[in-house]
């Protein structure tokens, strides 16, 4: 761009501010979304990138497939001696496992116990992840039976300022043991799933003294291999069915890897990859964020293009006349494309400041802590200026460029394209609203999904409970847990109390089980089971659907210490009644099934959603321990009346009498489904952010275009005014000029949403339907923006004096 | 200077063909103002566009100093135009944006033969006069000195031949005058300038004139001096 081009670039937007405004604010704001967007969708596929050589780390995943189990799929989670067993099998084998992590340990010091991101972890760790040291040396270091690693900010915790290695911190995993510090290490960033802050030695016994360690079947930890390449883990993968064949005959049975396969996973996959059916949904929600960003800079590339022909059209003389001047084809082609690189380059500064503006408060609305990486940014903006800008300058400088001067110039009225241009422009306004209507009937189902997740039965009363989950900690003895829940029923706020190995949000331990039918050959269809102690029914208000619940005065009920060949009464689910083959809950009641396990149901009872919206609801059977203190695994379930952080505090203060060595660990309800719900409602708002800052920057387009047509059309208002044509007429005319784009844009934006919402709420076990209402919805809105966007200037039009109209060029 | 042999043009609109221009013989001499007369639509502004090379003849010779200028690219008659010509239009045709100065200097941004640019465009807008407008807009000059601004874009260059479209069409008597007397005084001084005019006594101050109709020439006449 020569000096004049630019002068003259300048002043026609000191002249047209509010134009000006307008085009260079919707690309902004394009750019802003796309950029926040942009960085969420970055983050969210960044997870354990910082870890040096990442590429090479591969986790160990079970993968069940067993005939209509609820639990068949892929598990993060192995064995825990599953790695014991691959060295033997295959020397040279480099792996790695980490038993806990997140809230995996109790520290004391002091007379304090908290609960902390303790993990045991072998002494090869730093052979696959190798974290950066701030203090001491890692080497050797996991050897010792005594040392712990601790994270910088653990240091800080525990330490203050003090120089902490060399002290000493007591750790109860299994049993409380005391570590010295021999290493501080630096604080896993925010785009890690690794949750850990003590690093200990996994015991060298742990394979004698837990049962489980090398049973098939279970899934305890996860287990890290890494590889030199990615041929060798191929390699690896591939002689992995014969291992598990030859490993997992004993607790399998012949063909193991039927049942049960080992695969390897990136390390980097793990966190697009959750366990279950989060899985899909997760890469499908990411995709459609970074879809909405994508769209709304193209959104705001359209408008910038539709806005710059139209107004390209009023500049048709200066190009004729530049023409005359002697510029050739390149030179005028040259010139726009610089106007336009320097408006969106102009554009994109601004964008960047709104996403700096904008960020905190994205940061509040989503939970996140995004920053711009400048280093990052900077280059890949001026890709993105140079890229933009020639996209979006390469049609209006092609379109004046192919004026002709002397048609131009002896035209009194400036061309707008021709009918090629209209056509154009009207087709980019459909194309724009096909998304914006898109974006609306998206946002609307996602908000409605994230609404009735919150809203939906869930098959218990989910005010006024909540889960005492320290029970289940190892130190904790049964007297103390006899203890505790005899006097938590006494308190005032307590209405009722039980323990269980499960509750809502899940215990820790989910077990499931084939379950025999009589008269049906093999092992029958698999169902979860729970043990639950008295009231645990009642404390969740459980609907009874057919029969009784289990009854503490009758003996018979108690399903623990019985022979193997014993009957067991069970309750069970409303999804085991379809599951079992029977009709209805009450033809299940009174009936025997297991086979050599007999298990007689003595009642049905409603589903109970414990986990995710996203999980299907599983069949399960319910057995009764009427002393539930001796359970593996023991969380209480307490519903209490009156304020749950005044419930919660005198809980609190009971459990501390009682267990002071284990910290109080107490959720309500709410909260803990809350956690089941978080990333989706992250995600909702941000694409509610998102589509709702697409659909303005289509009301400027949108704007600025109906304001360009309605200008040029003034003369042919004052003839039909002329000609009778009342305002109303007009208005008439200038919306529905308008409107037949927004409504054609129905015709792509459906299929469009349709598709894309189908598959994702196919993510949910509970789910809405996707009701044509919400399309209608959509259109509607997509209608009224429209007739809102245009209506005022329709109307200033619609009210010109045809004498004054009739004068205008 | 100009030789224009047999020439046609023809437009194709939505299968209905028109002419334009038919059978125009026509030669302009270095030094010469001809003067191009006749009723509305009868192909001058159509002839003078051909001559400006911002439109092609569909049929004839254009020869410019000798040379076939049928056979040159748009690129390379952009490059004759910011050489060769000047134009002057009825309504003036400048950019709003720039101003006065800037578009007499906006001639010259074509041109990477030429130096001295600013003192150039001094001189132009000394020579018609605008020279205290120089920092002032479009819009914010009558119509007498918009068309003398744009009179001095059309001479900054030097160029060999002037090409004006009803230079005072849009201009009261006065300043009609005044902007014949610039033409007549660039002609004197050596330019050789073709002129579209309705008005007869615009056209007797030019040293021939023709007359068209119905996009052929009628009549051609030179002035007695």
């Amino acid at each position: 761009m020569n000096r004049l081009a630019f002068l003259s670039l300048y002043r026609s937007f000191a002249r047209q501010r509010a134009v000006t405004a307008l085009n260079i604010l919707g690309l902004a704001v394009g750019v802003a979304v796309f950029l926040v967007l942009a960085l969420y969708v970055r983050f969210e596929t960044s997870f354990e990138r910082w870890l040096p050589d990442h590429e090479q780390v591969y986790v160990v995943q079970t993968v069940w497939d067993t005939p209509g189990s609820p639990h068949n799929g892929p598990y993060n989670d192995t064995m825990g001696g599953l790695l014991d067993q691959l060295r033997q099998d295959f020397p040279g084998t480099i792996g790695t496992r980490i038993l806990g992590g997140e809230n995996g340990g109790i520290v004391r010091q002091g007379q304090v116990s908290v609960t902390d991101d303790v993990a045991m972890v072998d002494a090869r760790f730093p052979a696959l992840f190798d974290l950066p040291m701030v203090r001491g040396a890692v080497a050797g270091v996991l050897d010792q039976p005594d040392a712990v690693l601790i994270s910088r900010a653990a240091a800080r915790r525990y330490f203050g300022s003090g120089d902490p290695i060399g002290q000493m911190l007591t750790i109860s995993v299994f049993a409380a043991q005391n570590y010295r510090v021999a290493g501080v290490f630096e604080d896993l960033p925010a785009n890690s799933d690794l949750k850990l802050s003590l690093l200990i030695r996994l015991p060298g016994d742990i394979g004698r003294t837990n049962p489980n360690w090398y049973h098939w079947g279970s899934t305890s930890l996860p287990t890290f291999l890494r590889f030199p390449s990615r041929a060798a883990a191929r390699d690896y993968a591939a002689a992995l069915p014969a291992f598990v064949d030859r490993r997992g005959r004993a607790d399998l049975g012949d063909g193991a890897s039927d049942m049960v396969a080992l695969a390897l996973l990136p390390l980097t996959d793990l966190h697009l990859q959750p366990e279950g059916s989060a899985s899909a949904s997760a890469r499908l929600t990411l995709i459609a964020l970074g879809l909405v960003g994508l769209l709304t800079l193209l959104i705001a590339l359209v408008n910038y293009v539709n806005l710059a022909t139209a107004r390209a059209s009023l500049r048709a003389r200066e190009v004729a006349m530049r023409k005359v001047l002697g510029a050739d084809r390149a030179a005028i082609i040259k010139q726009f494309l610089g106007e336009a690189v320097l408006t969106v380059a102009l554009a994109t500064l601004a964008g960047l400041i709104l996403a700096e503006l904008g960020l905190p408060l994205i940061n509040a609305a989503s939970g996140l802590a995004l920053t711009i990486p400048y280093a990052i940014i900077a280059p890949a903006l001026v890709g993105l200026i140079g890229v933009t800008g020639l996209l979006a300058g390469s049609y209006p400088a092609l379109l004046l460029s192919g004026y002709r001067p002397a048609a131009v110039l002896a035209s009194s009225r400036a061309p707008g394209g021709g009918r090629a241009g209209a056509r154009i422009r009207e087709g980019l306004v459909v194309f724009q609203f096909a998304l914006v209507i898109a974006l609306l009937i998206g946002t609307t189902v996602l908000v409605s999904q994230t609404r009735h997740m919150r809203s939906a039965d869930v098959g218990f009363q989910r005010e006024g409970l909540l889960t005492v989950l320290s029970t289940r900690d190892s130190l904790v003895a049964p007297a103390q847990k006899r203890a505790f829940m005899a006097r938590l029923r006494a308190l005032p706020s307590v209405r009722a109390a039980a323990f269980a190995n499960s509750t809502v949000g899940g215990s820790g331990e989910r077990n499931a089980d084939t379950v025999a039918l009589p008269g049906v050959p093999g092992s029958g269809p698999s169902l979860v089971w729970e043990s639950v102690g008295p009231d645990f029914f009642t404390v969740y208000g459980t609907r009874l659907l057919a029969g009784r619940v289990f009854d503490s005065a009758r003996a018979g009920d108690d399903g623990t210490n019985r022979a193997p060949d014993a009957t067991i009464n069970i309750v069970i689910n409303r999804q085991a009644v379809r599951r079992l083959g029977f009709a209805t809950a009450r033809d299940a009641v009174g009936k025997t099934i297991g086979g050599a396990r007999p298990l007689t149901i003595i009642g049905v009872v409603d589903d109970m959603r414990f986990y995710s919206p996203r999980e299907p609801l599983e069949p399960t059977y319910y057995r009764y321990a009427a002393d539930p203190a001796e359970l593996l695994t023991t969380v209480a379930s307490v519903r209490f009346s009156g304020d749950p952080r005044a419930a919660l505090r005198s809980i609190s203060d009971l459990w501390q009498s009682i267990v002071p060595q284990v910290p109080f660990d107490a959720q309500t309800a709410d909260a803990r489904l809350t956690e089941f719900y978080r990333a989706d409602d992250r995600a909702t708002r941000l694409f509610a952010i998102g589509a709702g800052l697409a659909v303005l920057i289509g009301c400027v387009g949108l704007w600025g275009l109906a304001s360009f047509n309605t200008a040029r059309r003034v003369k042919e208002i004052g003839i039909r005014k002329s000609l009778g044509a009342s305002s109303g007429d007009v208005v008439t005319l200038l919306i529905g000029q308008f409107l037949r784009p927004v409504l054609l844009a129905n015709l792509i934006a459906w299929p469009l949403a349709y598709l894309v919402l189908r598959t994702w709420l196919a993510g949910f076990s509970d789910r809405i339907a996707l009701s044509p209402l919400y399309f209608l919805g959509g259109s509607l809105l997509a209608i009224a923006i429209a007739v809102l966007t245009v209506l005022g200037q329709s109307l200033r039009a619609s009210r010109t004096t045809p004498a004054w109209a009739l004068r205008h060029d | 200077m100009i030789a224009l042999e047999k020439i046609e043009r023809r437009y194709l609109s939505e299968e209905v063909e028109t002419t334009a221009l038919a059978d125009i013989d026509l030669t302009v001499a270095k030094g010469e103002f001809l003067a191009i007369m006749g009723p509305s639509g009868c192909g001058k502004s159509t002839l003078l566009n051909l001559l400006g090379t911002i439109d092609r003849p569909t049929a004839g010779r254009y020869l410019f100093d000798a040379a076939d200028l049928a056979g040159l690219q748009e690129k390379a008659l952009a490059k004759f135009r910011a050489a060769m010509l000047g134009f002057v239009f009825q309504s003036f045709n400048l950019i709003d944006e720039l101003t006065i100065a800037e578009n007499i200097a906006l001639a010259l941004t074509y041109r990477r033969d030429v130096t001295g640019k600013k003192e150039r465009v001094a001189a132009a807008m000394d020579t018609v006069g605008i020279a205290h407008r120089a920092r002032h807009f479009p819009h914010q000059l009558s119509g007498g000195q918009q068309q003398r601004a744009a009179i001095a874009r059309a001479i900054v260059g030097d160029p060999k031949l002037i090409l004006a479209d009803e230079p005072t069409g849009n201009l009261d008597t006065a300043n009609g005058e005044q902007v014949m007397n610039i033409l007549a005084a660039l002609n004197e001084a050596g330019s050789t300038i073709v002129m579209v005019t309705h008005s007869p006594s615009h056209a007797d101050r030019a040293l021939r004139r023709i007359d068209m109709l119905d996009g052929r020439i009628v009549a051609s006449a030179a002035r007695a001096i």
